[in-house]
């Protein structure tokens, strides 16, 4: 209870602050609005809005962009697509807004793409879609550009997780993945993975969310008596299924997705059960501003971030206003989209993730150059479909928190992934 | 196949003493309770705050007995739970299904109780936050019981299990024995005539809902000893106790304990031919298979 | 100004897509004391079984059969009556709980079947349908919504006449004969189950035309979509409209629908972050005790069932009921 009450009024304080930093640090009198779409009454979805609304914050504590102070216009999505749909419709036709960020779920994303930002023109940057149906709507040239997301396609995390079981010569693996678009996708491609460098698979068990227990799905998982357990859960099922699994004599060798990279998880299983825990996930670049966003969001936060999507909302929300600040004033949705490959550069100049960072930008993008943005989840580049690639880092659980195990470089993670084949 | 049953019976208890409350229930109120298992996350958060009051005011009450996770706290903060939510379950009717019931349309009621379980889902969500709860952090590993084959099972759910046949066969004797038990089985078979014969009906309403919470708090607590306590448990578990009611005969208090187990084991027997992505949809068939072979119920008889 | 009503008139073509739903939902509960706990189940049959037959081709699972567009909503009205006969056929007989339970759990598994079942309709990645009819001469901008609309209110219109014509009719008076009373009109050797079953098959191949509305608009369609919450909020409008009135059914649908996106709005707008943050849980909260408070006070909706006194024994039609 105590931890509970805390953590409220922690949050609460928080989000205290944020609302004085928005009000106070302006003095523009004109307002740039970005609408959010994102499932704020889910446990897990309210961090990731949190995230959103801290980078307009910062972005307004450096000077706001193309010259006017920045305004996020939250709505809940409810995780219902009739409601992140409505949502996003009146905020890019009451609001006006040219930048929408959002939505988490796949099943929310596409239709808000499909019958609101596409016709509309509007620009639309998802933080943890990971469906492979928008790389197809791409494709086919539906998106018109507009559609982008920072979270890194599943391949590159499977492969990275299909490594780690090869370096630690596991010859057997159970793979749990949690039963929705993402879960399924990473699920088979880490199966083809192992089967690949030749582990074998002893049983693949999908998890369904709001199941009563999941008992019987961990038995089904321990039956083959695997020497490691990879796992693509959200922290609510995944606490449930590895406590179940440990104490039902399941190895401690465990390989997990990014996704478990959460606080929670790591409290309520037990750090002490959690020393082979190897997690995957897309990588922070190697430069003096590798740490920034974790110190930054520590500092806000008072933890370390934890939990899925956070970075990936972190760098959708920035790169969003980066390429706002590129377009200029007053530019449309379609502008703005264009612009997204100038903030995302190689040959730019590189750019800190932070409020420094941005001021560094705005001067690049004046001066007519381009940048290169060294985002939270990586040197974010997009392909033309919107899909972003990233380098990898592993990563296992400490008493801090997390802590980074090995760097895999973009290149290194191709030709891996490249020799699978 | 052994370790699947074995888990069955334990998961199956606990719907057992969900489904006890509910069958009574909708038996003698005639409508399908929907909110019933909200009454079940009621009684795990009951348990979970009382359970840090206890061990608050006298911190030996925070040791656990012996090999289980269970402290003595939470062993007290059952019993308190197991009373509050039994209120609770007298307010809800008081405020809402009495008077529902006072303007006609049983079938009105089921809507209500649509609305209610919404409402209490997402206020417990609002007090208590989202995110997963448990009552005690430590891992308590299982103990094997035999090698080959295979077979493991936790304290904890051996103590749920234990409890939940206890508590039943305490209900079995009250209604086998006491007066109080007669009337309710009177009530239960025919109001009517059981009005006639001098029971208060509004008596036994009362005292349905009191023994309907406190099963389903009970049921909710070892839930969350066996797994976690989170918002959403009662709407995760209101399909496998519907059809726990439905196997056993909707009225057939005994039906409704032995359907619990049925459903319980069929659960986890499914993922023996099923993938487990289905296993959702498991109570959902174990309903259909029973409303083609035996639309009664086990136990249950042809009422209109 | 033109944001204005380009907005609204998207608001209204999803708000008339949900009351096409409500009053086939009408017809099962307020005409025929039908308790169908699973109204989604119906809605997605109708909205898959339109993408799917219509859809275009998809490598990875079932479809995209390209059928002409008419045809395929046709054909997912008809999916939607299927799955309606076979729930029907097993339960209508029983008391009528087992009805409310049983579509409930149709509801669950048919989410879950379509989740998993990636070979028939794409799995949990949902399912991606055809351009939408006439694309290619509207565009898909505000000239494409405006003529959307126009379609989805003909049919709004259309359903509304005929239910209003199917209630007057012999089989209407039968309908409510049997709820009201269903020992009497067995006496009159009439056979309830069966007018019961034909009731439930017409209300869900109408929320099937619903589903496939739908799944036009948004040319997309994912098991998201068929979580048992939009079951909660046909309910709710139907509650609130007023069971038993075709005219209720729509205004319920526009009541709910507006009162569910405009508290949304407004939360946004007007409520500090910290609450902002909790916007969800309230919104149920607040749902929920809007239905609860229509079942107290006013049980009989914003638009009370007209009753037809054909017979004045219809006073006492409370007491009947209990």
């Amino acid at each position: 209870m105590n931890r509970q009450a805390k953590h409220t009024a922690l949050a609460l304080g928080l989000v205290a602050g944020m609302v004085g930093y928005g009000t106070s640090a302006m003095a523009q009198d004109c307002t740039n609005k970005i609408g959010a779409v994102l499932p704020t009454s889910v446990d897990w979805g309210k961090p990731i809005a949190a995230t959103a609304q801290y980078v307009v914050d910062l972005i307004n504590e450096a000077g706001g962009v193309a010259g006017c102070k920045v305004e996020l216009v939250l709505r809940d999505s409810q995780v219902d697509p009739k409601v992140g749909v409505d949502a996003a419709k009146a905020l890019v036709d009451l609001d006006g807004v040219q930048i929408l960020l959002g939505a988490v779920s796949s099943g929310v994303s596409m239709p808000i793409l499909t019958s609101v930002t596409a016709p509309a023109g509007v620009m639309q940057m998802s933080c943890c879609s990971s469906s492979t149906a928008f790389t197809g709507l791409a494709k086919e040239g539906k998106t018109k550009g507009l559609w982008f997301r920072t979270f890194a396609t599943s391949g590159v995390q499977a492969a990275v997780g299909a490594m780690v079981a090869r370096d630690k010569a596991y010859k057997s693996v159970a793979i749990m993945y949690k039963n929705d678009d993402w879960g399924q996708d990473i699920g088979k491609l880490i199966a083809g993975d192992f089967e690949a460098l030749g582990i074998k698979v002893t049983g693949s068990v999908a998890l369904n969310d709001g199941q009563a227990s999941y008992r019987a799905e961990v038995t089904e998982a321990l039956k083959g008596q695997p020497e490691a357990l990879y796992m693509a859960l959200y922290p609510k099922e995944g606490t449930a299924a590895v406590r179940e699994w440990l104490s039902l004599g399941g190895t401690q060798n465990m390989i997990v997705a990014n996704s478990l990279k959460s606080e929670e998880f790591r409290d309520n299983v037990g750090l002490k059960y959690l020393g082979n825990l190897v997690g995957t996930d897309t990588a922070s670049p190697r430069s003096q501003s590798a740490s920034a966003f974790v110190d930054q969001y520590t500092a806000k936060f008072g933890k370390a971030p934890s939990g899925p999507g956070l970075s990936n909302s972190y760098d959708a929300t920035m790169i969003a206003l980066l390429a706002m600040e590129a377009a200029g004033k007053g530019a449309d949705g379609t502008k703005i989209a264009s612009m997204v490959s100038k903030v995302t550069d190689s040959s730019g100049t590189p750019v800190t993730a932070d409020a420094a960072g941005f001021k560094k930008a705005k001067d690049v993008l004046a001066g007519g150059g381009s940048v290169f943005y060294q985002g939270a989840t990586g040197n974010v580049r997009f392909d033309a479909n919107g899909d972003v690639s990233a380098p990898a880092v592993t990563w296992g659980f400490s008493d801090e928190g997390t802590k980074e195990l090995t760097f895999i470089s973009l290149t290194d993670v191709d030709s891996f992934i490249a020799s699978m084949k | 196949m052994i370790q699947h049953l074995v888990d069955g019976i334990l998961v199956g208890s606990i719907l057992s003493l969900g489904a006890i409350g509910l069958t009574m229930a909708m038996h003698m109120l005639r409508f399908a309770n929907f909110s019933h298992a909200e009454l079940l996350s009621i009684g795990a958060y009951c348990a979970l705050v009382f359970d840090g009051v206890f061990t608050a005011v006298y911190a030996p009450l925070g040791n656990v007995i012996g090999p289980l996770s269970l402290t003595w706290a939470l062993s007290l903060a059952i019993l308190v739970s197991m009373a509050i939510t039994g209120g609770s379950a007298i307010l809800i009717d008081r405020l809402v299904f009495s008077r529902v019931r006072a303007k006609g349309g049983e079938l009105s009621m089921v809507f209500a109780s649509f609305g209610v379980a919404m409402i209490i889902r997402n206020a417990l969500g609002l007090i208590f936050g989202l995110q997963v709860q448990l009552y005690s952090k430590d891992i308590v590993f299982a103990t094997v019981l035999s090698r080959d084959p295979l077979l493991l099972v936790k304290p904890d759910q051996i103590f749920s299990l234990a409890a939940a046949l206890f508590i039943m066969v305490i209900f079995h004797l009250m209604l086998s024995r006491t007066t109080f038990g007669y009337s309710l089985r009177a009530v239960a078979e025919n109001p009517d005539l059981a009005q006639v014969s001098g029971i208060n009906l509004n008596q036994m309403i009362t005292l349905i809902w009191i023994i309907g919470g406190g099963l389903a708090a009970a049921a909710g607590v070892f839930y969350g000893l066996t797994n976690q306590v989170n918002p959403v448990l009662g709407r995760d578990l209101l399909l496998p106790i519907f059809a726990a009611t439905i196997v056993g005969g909707i009225g057939s208090i005994y039906g409704a304990a032995l359907g619990g187990f049925l459903v319980g084991i069929a659960s986890n027997m499914a993922l023996l031919i099923l993938p487990s992505g289905y296993s959702p949809a498991m109570p959902f068939l174990i309903i259909l298979v029973v409303l083609v072979i035996r639309p009664t119920g086990l136990f249950g008889e042809e009422r209109a | 100004m033109i944001g204005i009503i380009s907005y609204l008139i998207f608001f209204t073509t999803v708000a008339a897509i949900l009351s096409i739903a409500v009053l086939g939902l009408n017809l099962q509960w307020g005409n025929s004391g039908l308790f169908n706990g699973g109204v989604v189940a119906f809605f997605g049959a109708g909205a898959y079984g339109t993408l799917i037959l219509g859809g275009t081709s998809q490598t990875a699972h079932l479809g995209g059969f390209e059928i002409f567009y008419p045809l395929a909503l046709i054909g997912g009205m008809v999916t939607a009556g299927l799955m309606a006969w076979i729930v029907g056929i097993l339960t209508l007989r029983l008391r009528h709980d087992y009805l409310a339970i049983a579509t409930f759990g149709v509801a669950v598994a048919f989410e879950n079947l379509l989740r998993n079942a990636e070979g028939l309709a794409g799995g949990a990645q949902g399912l991606r349908g055809f351009e939408r009819p006439l694309h290619a001469w509207l565009g898909d901008g505000f000239t494409y919504n405006v003529f959307f609309l126009i379609f989805v209110l003909v049919l709004l219109g259309a359903t509304y006449r005929f239910l209003e014509v199917l209630i007057r009719s012999p089989f209407g008076r039968l309908l409510r004969a049997m709820r009201e009373d269903e020992t009497a009109a067995l006496s009159l050797g009439k056979d309830p189950a069966k007018i019961r079953l034909t009731s439930l098959i017409i209300g869900s191949v109408i929320i099937g035309l619903s589903g496939g509305l739908y799944a036009t608009f948004y040319a997309f369609i994912s098991p998201q979509d068929v979580l048992p919450i939009l079951t909660f909020q046909i309910w709710a409008m139907l509650i609130v409209g007023g069971a038993g009135n075709n005219k209720g059914a729509v205004a319920g649908a526009f009541v709910i629908w507006a009162a569910w996106t405009a508290s949304g709005w407004g939360l946004s707008r007007f409520a500090p972050l910290e609450i902002q943050l909790y916007t969800g849980s309230i919104q149920f909260i607040l749902i929920g005790l809007v239905i609860v408070g229509m079942l107290l006070w006013r049980p009989q909706g914003l638009f009370p069932e007209k009753l037809v006194i054909s017979q004045s024994g219809r006073t006492n039609r409370s007491e009947n009921r209990e």
